[in-house]
């Protein structure tokens, strides 16, 4: 439905026009639309405000820029307004909110105005200068009255508010009937109109999720600075002052909204035991005692398949879990990953050999893997993006749990003698296999495997063997230290471990950002549409991590490198750190 | 409250977008500012939608009429706008949607993989003429800022489309949101010359 863009005030003008209007009673009390139950009609409106299909399930139909037409499968309400309705912004156009609590509610821009000029007041000094520019750049909203059902309507078939002034020509003119007009209002009346569970007068509570094998030390790893940060920050709240104390300090409380009601956050433990599939059922008893606003961070060593389900099936946002066996998906939305893990090596791999980076003789590409869930990622992200490009049809060798990659495994799953392309997701045990066999008849001409699952064997692949072997390795080629928030620290990159530290240490600025602008909004889709929008420049092991509206894999990238010469080798890089 | 906080939300996010850019206040005006100007294209090689590699100067020097946007494949606002009239374009120009070269050009290159650009192409009913292109950052970021539109976020993005023109290196820049009429119309004073 709506959407506007506007130029900064001709942006301004339309939300204060969109949001002014006629009589109005209170959001939300609306009569549902006749022949359905409310919770149809909600369906029916999300679908039409997300997806784009009427209750007739054909895609609805407009016009945008006077005569361009559209359907909603090239874009709906939900486009610019967002998940929460609460609005968005990009380039030069910002669109307004569209929720029922703001649209049926007055706007007087002289108290608004009021109220953002005392913020420039108070807060950090550059909290102030900002809040001063956006004044004196954007101006002041005019003050209108609330929306009614009817000219809520209006402005939705006609993009004219009830004053008549136009809408700007990127909202698009929806030719509603009744009907979908009723089903889409009483939507928009719901919309981000109660705050989300976990949220009291006072707090508002998170988890972390750790599993039971997780070791002494990654769990520390995280845990200790995370608590750390919940300490920081209440203190700030308790206080209620806003003044930093220190560089750390100033990075927990910064841009705190001078007039916001923050509540204190606080942080609880889920620790799962067993075996995953026993993992689901613990989620919900710990969820049923105290229902908590967000999952951060979190940690495990297994599949993170039965917590994102959980979160998928409740809404419950979770944050930059550390797991290398997240859930790929094209349709998930309440996960935010630091990247697709193992399989995002995989992947990777395959992009590079397609691009032929890497000398292809025209033998048979053959993948060699444990059946395991760690190999199964790796194949399966290799095997997905081979096959996008309708490529010669890959070789597979799934090789049962606990099954060593011998030389005679290798050379019947390659062909002895057939110059073929080594796909290898094993750890260094299969080095000497390896190295035998490609000794003996140079049968393979190049070689894959991954740096994670090599770890600090990484370095002892065999000197006649580095021109061939290409290696995935999933961070930075210069590291971040973990008490670093936005600088790049140069230091040696780090074969074995999982980069704990660093990121448990990247969820800071993340939780800033979003302590920064939600203020009061405590609805789980805000929060992501915050994250969504966000532009941070966010150090974490990652060669660069990115945010992006509906994205979820924050790394986008892996380098492929390979092993210099000599007795110390470094690594070489041999591709960028996104290969298409 | 909640309109409070939504709205400081938005107007610090304006204010982002103001810093970047110098054009705001003009951009007040509803239409949209059109000017000629000459770029010098930066010889690279980026990606499309099928895979296929292809070298930018080429497919811009074709001889069609081409008209160049920046897109990004989870855009929330200003491409969907640019991409109907893209399909509008192609709705109107008869069947062989080929004579008229369209491309798109990605901000956001590290997300939007030949996968990502194909399933949005898919959305927007593109036809053969229409190529997504993505690339290295690095050469992203040459291209956008041969043609004056580079941004530091794509949440800086701006509404700009570019149109081929009869000259050497010379192309109109048309600053702003156009409609479908507008865009034929434009593209036809180019074509004309």
């Amino acid at each position: 439905m709506p959407r506007s863009l506007l130029v900064p005030l001709a942006a301004l003008l339309c939300l204060a026009t969109l949001l002014s209007a006629g009589l109005s009673p209170a959001a939300g009390e609306g009569a549902s639309v006749p022949g359905l139950s409310r919770a149809e009609t909600l369906r029916l409106g999300e679908r039409i405000y997300r997806d784009g299909i009427l209750s007739s399930g054909e895609p609805l139909t407009a016009v945008v820029q006077g005569d361009i037409p559209v359907e909603g499968t090239m874009f709906s309400c939900v486009s610019c307004h967002l998940r929460s309705g609460l609005g968005s912004f990009e380039g030069d156009i910002l669109t307004p909110p569209t929720n029922g609590d703001i649209l049926y509610q007055p706007w007087d821009s002289h108290i608004e105005t009021a109220r953002l000029r005392r913020g420039t007041m108070e807060g950090t000094s550059k909290q102030r200068k900002r809040t001063l520019f956006y004044l004196t750049r954007i101006g002041e909203f005019p003050s209108r009255p609330a929306y009614t059902d009817g000219t809520l309507a209006d402005a939705i078939r006609e993009g004219a508010d009830p004053e008549g002034r136009d809408f700007i020509g990127v909202m698009p003119r929806y030719p509603f009937g009744d009907r979908e007009m009723a089903i889409l209002i009483e939507y928009l009346k719901s919309l981000s109109k109660d705050p989300s569970p976990g949220v009291t007068d006072t707090t508002i509570r998170f988890a972390t999720v750790v599993s039971g094998e997780v070791s002494r030390k990654e769990r520390d790893e995280l845990l200790v600075p995370l608590d750390r940060y919940v300490r920081i920050y209440n203190g700030h709240l308790r206080r209620k002052t806003r003044k930093s104390t220190g560089a750390r300090a100033e990075e927990v409380v910064r841009l705190l909204p001078a007039d916001s009601e923050p509540r204190l956050v606080s942080l609880v433990v889920w620790e799962l035991q067993g075996s995953p599939e026993t993992w689901r059922g613990q989620l919900e008893e710990y969820y049923r005692k105290e229902p908590v606003f967000a999952l951060l961070s979190g940690i495990t060593t297994k599949e993170w398949r039965p917590v994102h389900e959980f979160c998928e099936e409740n809404a419950i946002p979770s944050l930059l879990p550390i797991t290398d066996l997240p859930v790929v998906s094209e349709t998930g939305w309440y996960t935010l990953y630091f990247s697709k893990g193992y399989y995002q090596e995989g992947e990777t791999a395959a992009r590079h050999l397609a691009r032929t980076e890497a000398p292809v003789s025209g033998g048979p590409v053959v993948q060699v893997y444990p059946d395991t869930p760690e190999g199964n990622a790796f194949a399966s992200g290799f095997r997905d993006a081979w096959n996008e490009g309708g490529r010669a049809p890959l070789l597979e060798k799934a090789l049962p749990a606990g099954t060593q990659a011998t030389r005679e495994i290798l050379e019947e799953a390659t062909g002895k003698g057939r110059r073929s392309v080594l796909v290898l997701w094993t750890g260094a045990e299969a080095i000497p296999a390896l190295n035998a066999m490609t000794g003996g008849d140079g049968g393979v001409s190049t070689i894959y495997m991954s740096a994670t699952l090599l770890k600090e064997g990484l370095l002892a692949v065999p000197e006649a063997l580095r021109d061939k072997t290409y290696i995935t390795y999933p961070y930075g080629l210069t590291d971040t230290g973990p008490g670093m928030m936005y600088a790049k620290k140069k230091v040696t990159p780090q074969i074995t471990d999982r980069r704990v530290p660093g990121k448990a240490a990247a969820i800071y600025p993340v939780l800033t950002e979003i302590f920064s602008w939600l203020e009061s909004n405590y609805f789980r889709d805000y929060m992501f549409d915050i994250v969504d929008a966000s532009m941070l420049v966010v150090a974490s092991p990652f060669e660069r991590i990115t945010f992006g509206p509906g994205q979820r894999y924050a790394s986008k990238g892996c380098y492929i490198v390979q092993l210099s010469k000599g007795e110390r080798p470094e690594l070489v890089r041999k591709s960028g750190w996104v290969v298409h | 409250m909640t309109v409070r906080k939504g709205l400081l939300f938005l107007f610090a996010i304006a204010i982002a977008g103001m810093i970047a850019f110098e054009g705001v206040a003009a951009a007040r005006d509803p239409g949209y500012k059109r000017s000629v100007v000459r770029y010098d294209v930066p010889d690279v090689v980026l990606v499309n939608q099928d895979g296929a590699k292809l070298r930018l100067r080429a497919l811009i020097e074709s001889g069609k009429p081409v008209v160049l946007d920046f897109i990004y494949g989870t855009c929330t606002t200003i491409c969907p706008v640019l991409s109907a009239g893209y399909t509008s374009v192609q709705a109107k120009i008869g069947p062989d949607t080929r004579k008229v070269q369209l491309i798109s050009i990605s901000i956001d290159p590290e997300h939007d993989t030949p996968k990502v650009m194909k399933g949005y192409l898919k959305q927007y009913r593109a036809k053969p003429g229409w190529d997504f292109l993505t690339g290295s950052r690095e050469d992203i970021d040459r291209v956008m800022q041969a043609f004056d539109s580079y941004v530091t976020d794509k949440m800086y993005h701006r509404q700009v489309t570019f149109i081929r023109a009869q000259g050497p290196g010379e192309w109109v820049r048309i600053d702003g949101l156009l409609g479908s009429a507008e865009l034929m119309s434009e593209i036809g004073k180019t074509s004309k010359k």
